[in-house]
């Protein structure tokens, strides 16, 4: 199927500057408040500025801050210090505009819903006219062709997931948040994904940010990875991805992908390498 | 909740079985009586029961217990349910809904009788009653039920921008549908006792009716036939309550 005879539906962008940054985060902090007396020290001091157009991943160890940053950009958190824009406004109004897709750790599909209704579910919260054919093609895109009418309880966790990605990219969002949207898939479904999105985005390129636990899967699909320390997380690198689009698979097998990966996992388990500081 | 087939087969038997003892007790109690005189047995209520004659009484009895019954269940649930929306949808009111639903339901039903059929007649306060005790229960189970939301449920909806009215229509209402469907099953009992209680302030027809008239002339067959009936009724209900319950919480669970 081709992918580009989806045709966007979502109503034109709110602000079509160039040059402000679809996500623009600075010096934002973020405790978590546990009592009266003690506080969490999610994140701490981090900026970052993700163009238009551009996909970010970001990778850090468990607890770092990751989803609470993603939170935040989904206006599903407030930072505690420091500032948020998203396409030049606050998170607030951007989530109210309906520019944005997400696919959380969680599915979060309805569980009253089919899978066809709950792929369909944006257009319904932004009051758009649903367009049956862009459903079924989204959901044959990420392989669930003939669960349309299936319930969620009656798939499997990464179809689940699959369901859950396929709602994101319904509206053809101005910002795509993906927290570990693969991460309970297994190796060869989640390569077969990371294909596909990578295909969908080359030819969209909507501005993505994406958590994930795979350096493989940052280094395949981002422009940019983004390096996080343990709690309090903040950014401790950043490292450009040079490869061209669209991207083959086999640019996995590449010294330089493998030379990128190398890298990054020193950045993220100093201790495991030789040269650690 | 979901058991599945070889449980509920399961649960089917042993609860054949454990009718069939309490009945065989029944009977065993009755004819030694060894518990006085207002313990008949069961055959003897079987009799009154199966009596030609009395088929015309029972029958107005129930038809009359189960109008008031019908008519107070969905008088309760309509009030019930709205108030329960009012105080969500409108959070300000919601202090108000609850603390009036607490003193309706502190005040007990013996006490609001006079009253009651000062405003609505004798023959409408089986259902008044009923109602009251409905209402309570389904207000309860209504705003506990809308508040049950996901948390991820609910950053979805922030998240795509749906606004008050969106994530109470296709998140909050069928969350709250199994919460709804299990205050249903609960309030029929409350329904039946309501309607019963009303019936004895003097109803002019009903199975309460049949009691007190059968206790205060001390026809001790007749007035557990009465009972009997009630449990019927109850029953009934309460299948029927159960299915629904069944097939919701297996769909909106
Ligand atoms: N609602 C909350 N209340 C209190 N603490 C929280 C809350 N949410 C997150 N935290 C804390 O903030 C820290 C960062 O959590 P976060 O979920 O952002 O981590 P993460 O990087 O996404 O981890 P993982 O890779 O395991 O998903 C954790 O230490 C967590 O305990
Ligand atoms: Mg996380």
């Amino acid at each position: 199927m081709s992918v580009a005879s989806i045709q966007p539906t979502a109503p034109e962008p709110i602000i079509g500057t160039a040059g402000i940054p679809a996500i623009n985060l600075d010096r934002v902090g973020k405790n978590f408040r546990l009592d009266a007396r003690r506080e969490v020290k999610a994140v701490s001091d981090v900026s970052m500025n993700v163009g238009k157009g551009a996909f970010v991943a970001i990778l850090g160890p468990s607890g770092c801050g990751k989803s609470t940053i993603l939170r935040m950009i989904a206006s599903l958190d407030e930072p505690t210090k420091g500032t948020l824009s998203v396409l030049g406004t606050t998170p607030a109004d951007c989530a109210a505009n309906h520019r944005m897709g997400i696919a959380f750790q969680d599915h979060a599909l309805l569980p009253w819903l089919t899978i066809f209704d709950n792929v369909a579910l944006p257009y319904r919260l932004a009051h758009l006219k649903a367009d049956p054919g862009r459903v079924a093609q989204l959901i044959d895109l990420v392989g669930l062709a003939g669960f349309e009418k299936a319930r969620p309880k009656q798939l499997s966790g990464g179809m689940r997931q699959r369901a859950a990605i396929a709602r994101a990219l319904l509206l053809n969002p101005d910002v795509l948040l993906l927290d570990e949207p693969f991460g309970a898939l297994d190796a060869v479904t989640r390569r077969q994904m990371n294909v596909e999105l990578q295909r969908i985005w080359s030819e969209q390129r909507t501005t993505t940010l994406l958590v994930t636990h795979s350096v493989d899967e940052a280094v395949f699909l981002a422009d940019r990875v983004i390096v996080m320390s343990g709690r309090p997380g903040h950014i401790i690198r950043e490292v450009a991805i040079p490869f061209e689009r669209p991207r083959h698979p086999d640019v996995m097998r590449t010294v330089e992908f493998h030379h990128l990966v190398n890298e990054l996992t020193e950045a993220l388990h100093p201790t495991e390498g030789t040269g650690a500081p | 909740m979901n058991s599945g087939d070889g449980s509920m087969a399961k649960n089917l038997l042993t609860g054949a079985v454990g009718v069939i003892l309490f009945l065989v007790l029944w009977q065993v109690i009755g004819a030694y009586r060894l518990a006085g005189m207002g313990w008949p047995t069961l055959t003897s209520v079987l009799d009154v029961l199966a009596t030609p004659s009395r088929f015309g009484t029972f029958q107005r009895a129930v038809t009359a217990t189960v109008r008031s019954v019908l008519l107070g269940y969905v008088a309760g649930f309509v009030m019930g349910f709205g108030f329960a929306l009012l105080g969500h949808l409108w959070p300000r009111l919601k202090v108000g809904t609850d603390q009036t639903t607490a003193v309706i339901h502190a005040i007990p039903a013996i006490a609001l009788a006079p009253l009651l059929i000062v405003f609505f007649g004798l023959a409408a306060t089986p259902i008044a009653i009923c109602a009251l005790n409905v209402f309570f229960l389904v207000y309860n189970a209504t705003s506990s039920g809308l508040l049950s939301v996901n948390n991820t449920h609910g950053d979805l909806f922030t998240a795509y921008g749906a606004n008050r009215y969106d994530r109470f229509r296709w998140l909050e209402l069928p969350a709250a549908l199994p919460s709804i469907a299990a205050g249903l099953k609960l309030a029929v009992p409350a329904a039946l006792i309501g309607t019963i209680l009303g019936e004895w302030f003097g109803a002019p027809q009903g199975v309460g009716l049949l009691m007190v008239a059968a206790m205060q002339n001390f026809q001790i067959p007749m007035l557990w036939s009465a009972v009997l009936l009630s449990v019927a009724i109850s029953l009934s209900m309460m299948a029927l309550t159960s299915l629904i319950e069944h097939y919701v919480s297996h769909r909106f669970g």
